[in-house]
């Protein structure tokens, strides 16, 4: 109703509560891993939230994988707030499978958004090995959940 | 290097976490293209990748989009314009005007005129009266003190004449 009064347009089938629905859990999940705080996790999860239904764009994105270009988004968002470490009880508990370097890799990664040249220079191995222990890490995780 | 090389070199992880060069995404997304097996597991990849996430999620609390709602219905209102004005009004509105804002520059003024109570015009009219009298009583006891003081002078020249003639 109060759409319709305002002449807002009616909800599209990706509008706020479609992507809230679809991706806030995983959304928060991820974040918390970033800002390690329950609080600022739930805040930046509303505005990237808010602002990624917004500027997304249903044409130019068509062929693309939405939760991949979200995490993108929020990783952007939060490029200054990264502590890249596993160290939340829960995201350890996700990633226990994993070896303390892959650990390592993979949340510098995932969470920090660290290039692999930079993680070769600051580990003191070259990047083809990164890149491997990357693909191990994933690959493991990925077994462990039957996939 | 064949596909399954490539599959297994940690490219597509590199693609997926998002810090592939641009060199890297270039590659991944000709791949793609190229090869259904390549695309293929980019795919498996992309999916398994959200399994992950959703295997790290945490629910949210149950006011949070409540609050959400909320703040892009505001946002929605505020970009919009709306107040209490149905759109169409809006629009004409904004036609109508148009000209007059290319035509014009808006700026800040503060008025020099200053509204009263419609009573006070008989306290000034009193006012305005009572002046006039005043002004015309000054007057008045003005020319009375001049003609005293000139008498007043006569009267001294006589006494003194009177007294010459007496010596």
């Amino acid at each position: 109703m109060f759409n319709a009064v305002f002449n807002v347009p009616s909800a599209e089938p990706m509008d706020i509560r479609w992507f809230y629905n679809k991706y806030a859990a995983m959304l928060l999940g991820y974040i918390n891993g970033i800002v390690q705080d329950h609080q600022k996790a739930e805040d930046q999860m509303a505005f990237i939230l808010t602002s990624f239904a917004k500027e997304f764009n249903v044409q130019e994105s068509n062929n693309l994988n939405i939760w991949f270009q979200l995490r993108q988004y929020a990783q952007r968002k939060l490029a200054a707030q990264t502590i890249p470490m596993c160290i939340e009880p829960r995201q350890t508990k996700n990633l226990e499978v994993l070896s303390e370097l892959e650990k390592e890799i993979f949340c510098a990664v995932y969470y920090s958004g660290k290039s692999i040249a930079y993680l070769a220079v600051t580990l003191k191995k070259n990047e083809d090995e990164i890149r491997n222990q990357l693909r191990l890490s994933v690959d493991k995780m990925r077994r462990v959940r039957g996939n | 290097m064949e596909i399954k090389e490539i599959i297994n070199s940690g490219l597509l992880e590199t693609y997926v976490m998002g810090v592939a060069t641009a060199e890297e995404t270039a590659q991944v997304l000709l791949l793609k293209k190229q090869s259904p097996e390549f695309g293929d597991a980019l795919d498996q990849l992309e999916y398994d990748m959200e399994l992950l996430a959703q295997g790290m999620a945490i629910e949210p609390p149950s006011g949070l989009f409540k609050k959400i709602e909320d703040e892009v219905n505001e946002i929605q209102l505020r970009e919009r314009g709306l107040t209490n004005r149905p759109y169409y009004e809006d629009f004409e509105k904004d036609s109508q005007d148009k000209n007059t804002r290319e035509r014009y520059i808006e700026v800040e003024s503060e008025s020099n005129q200053m509204r009263i109570h419609k009573a006070w015009r008989w306290v000034f009219a009193a006012v305005f009266i009572l002046g006039k009298i005043f002004l015309a009583t000054a007057i008045y006891f003005y020319l009375e003190s001049k003609q005293a003081k000139e008498q007043l002078e006569m009267l001294k020249t006589e006494m003194r004449q009177i007294k010459a003639e007496n010596r």
